[in-house]
């Protein structure tokens, strides 16, 4: 059975991720003081508009929004990259590349365990808070089950991203500047830190063209419930198209990569 | 295709060169670093050529920086040789990797394949599903493991809280786990203590014994070589010095004796003088800086010449002789290899190296 090994990883992230019960704990306080900040400054940004809506989204939308996008965040950010810039300094990328599995694959899996456990414990309680405080903005209906399907591609295609650009490690053996670069243009293109509605309109034109908006934007629109069912499934079609390419993009890049290697240490 | 039946590892001229960029000093130089296109080549494994038979348990040696970790990941399949023409198990090892990493397995000494936060048994599970290790396959391992070395303990311990010995046993084990053709080990025994080591050499040796398994073993330290290879393949800057059975070497320096000296006096001196005394052995201090050794070679000059000479200008106060050791030949090898390159660039400094 080949998709066994691929469960097992998962599991054993699961394992993994509730040994460390403080850990897990402190993401939880830090998850809602980071919410907290939020409220505060789009409260004021609203407050010195002087309008209900700003960008035809009213407060609390842009709230839900926001908030949503960081609970997606702060399960889907695997830090991938310091992973790999990390295996391949310390030299453990040796370790890595002799498993009978791709490297790409081994380290996704290894993650998911992970995903799952930060799914379960920041983004269903914020989802659960945010919904009883908004009272009943976001319906419950099919919505939650496009959601579903759009978070997967999304998970992908930051999966694929990240791979890219710590696939750029091999060649500059330093992770630092690469990653904080990386992750700047990730949440802002995405609409993670603004959304995007607010995004002068050259820029959105742009955006909308970047695989970016895929990983924040569409599952978070789509979880709003506000969109027409075609509009939904250009949505994910435009998703699953990123999700392809990129997947495709990054194992290529990584066998021409990897075979420049100098594994260091030993 | 006959030979790959019989040969567990076919290595022919292989050779691996790296880039490495000329770094410049100070920060004016480190500045200019980035917009430099100034590289060197570095040969680390230059023109090898072996052939390992399977159930065989080689010693690969050579000092810090001579090539060995480069060939084992060559051999591997993590790096992809510059030059010549590997096989491993039949097969080029770095094409299809994922597919020959199910044949082999590794210990790199220091860095652990073992997930960190979980106890034992959770790693060998997970190893069992990737390696798609049978049920009845993987029993049988663990319990022919537990006929060796006392793991019931181990298995329920996170592989963070174990001590060095014990992580390195957990490794070695994981690495025979799926029962591969090969295994490399690239400096199992390093920083443990003597009944740890004791204790993995008599593990290494069961299971070569039991499963046939090919062994390839990189160490600094002779008593793993004692205790498990027949044949050791020495390389020292990327050439390979030495090829043969342990009891060739010690057959080839037969003529060799170890005189070993109590002399009054201070041992640091002594030694510089007796170097330039006499130039044709080569001088040393034993670990304990209790003991002057004199290599002697028989055939160039008898030992009781050798020790007349000394007695005439020291009082010798205590002596004894003995049979040349493993760890003395392969000194000797190196110096030997050294003092040929030595003559070649500048190097004079041969005598005050310690044992």
């Amino acid at each position: 059975m080949k998709v066994k090994k691929y469960i097992t990883l998962l599991k054993a992230g699961v394992i993994e991720s509730v040994q460390f019960r403080l850990s897990l704990f402190i993401m939880i306080v830090g998850n809602m003081l980071y919410l907290i900040l939020i409220y505060y400054l789009w409260n004021a940004i609203y407050a010195s508009a002087g309008t209900d809506k700003v960008n035809n989204m009213t407060f609390s939308d842009t709230l839900i929004y926001l908030v949503l996008a960081t609970a997606i965040f702060n399960f889907m950010e695997m830090y991938a990259v310091w992973e790999i810039g990390r295996d391949i300094q310390s030299g453990k990328m040796a370790l890595n590349l002799i498993k009978p599995m791709e490297y790409r694959s081994y380290l996704f899996w290894s993650y998911t365990g992970g995903l799952v456990t930060n799914f379960v414990a920041t983004f269903l309680p914020t989802f659960i808070v945010i919904r009883i405080v908004t009272k009943d903005t976001i319906p419950l209906g099919l919505n939650l089950l496009y959601f579903l399907v759009s978070v997967l591609m999304a998970v992908e295609i930051n999966y694929s991203i990240d791979f890219m650009v710590g696939t750029i490690c091999l060649f500059t053996e330093s992770i630092w500047g690469i990653n904080i670069m990386k992750q700047v243009v990730v949440l802002l293109l995405s609409g993670a830190t603004i959304p995007i509605a607010f995004f002068p309109e050259t820029l959105k034109t742009v955006v909308y063209l970047l695989p970016f908006q895929a990983i924040y934007n569409t599952p978070l629109t789509i979880l709003l419930g506000k969109e027409s069912f075609e509009n939904v499934v250009m949505m994910l079609g435009v998703q699953l198209f990123w999700c392809l390419f990129l997947g495709i993009a990054s194992r290529v890049f990584w066998n021409i990569s990897v075979k420049q290697i100098t594994v260091n240490g030993g | 295709m006959k030979e790959n039946n019989e040969c567990a590892i076919v290595m022919k001229g292989i050779s691996k060169e790296f880039k490495v960029l000329n770094r410049r000093e100070g920060l004016k130089g480190s500045l200019l670093d980035l917009f430099s296109r100034d590289y060197k080549t570095v040969t680390a494994v230059d023109d090898i050529s072996i052939e390992i038979p399977r159930g065989q348990i080689v010693g690969y040696l050579g000092p810090n920086g001579a090539g060995k970790s480069t060939t084992i990941k060559m051999m591997t399949g993590v790096l992809e040789p510059t030059r010549g023409e590997l096989l491993v198990n039949g097969a080029v090892p770095y094409k299809n990797r994922a597919k020959n990493a199910e044949k082999i397995g590794v210990v790199f000494g220091q860095r652990s394949q073992l997930w960190w936060a979980l106890p034992l048994t959770e790693s060998f599970n997970i190893l069992k599903d990737i390696y798609m290790i049978p049920d009845q396959e993987y029993k049988d391992m663990l319990e022919f493991y537990q006929s060796l070395v006392d793991i019931e303990p181990l298995l329920h311990k996170p592989v963070r809280q174990m001590s060095l010995g014990q992580r390195t046993l957990s490794d070695i084990l994981a690495a025979f786990l799926h029962n591969p053709g090969i295994v490399f080990l690239d400096e199992p025994t390093i920083g443990l203590d003597v009944s740890m080591k004791s204790k993995i050499r008599t593990l290494i040796h069961a299971l070569n014994q039991e499963k046939g398994t090919t062994v390839i073993l990189t160490t600094h330290d002779m008593g793993d070589v004692d205790a498990l290879c027949r044949r050791i393949v020495i390389i020292d800057h990327g050439k390979m010095l030495y090829d043969n059975d342990i009891e060739h070497l010690r057959r080839f320096f037969g003529s060799y004796r170890t005189l070993k000296l109590r002399l009054s006096g201070d041992k640091k001196a002594q030694l510089e003088k007796l170097t330039a005394e006499i130039p044709e052995c080569s001088v040393g201090i034993t670990e304990d800086e209790e003991w002057i050794t004199v290599l002697v070679d028989e055939e160039k000059r008898k030992v009781m010449d050798v020790l007349s000479q000394i007695q005439n200008s020291y009082t010798v106060r205590d002596m004894q002789l003995e049979e040349i050791s493993t760890e003395d030949v392969i000194r000797k090898i190196y110096e030997d290899a050294d003092r040929e390159n030595g003559a070649a660039s500048e190097e004079t400094e041969e005598g005050s190296e310690s044992k």
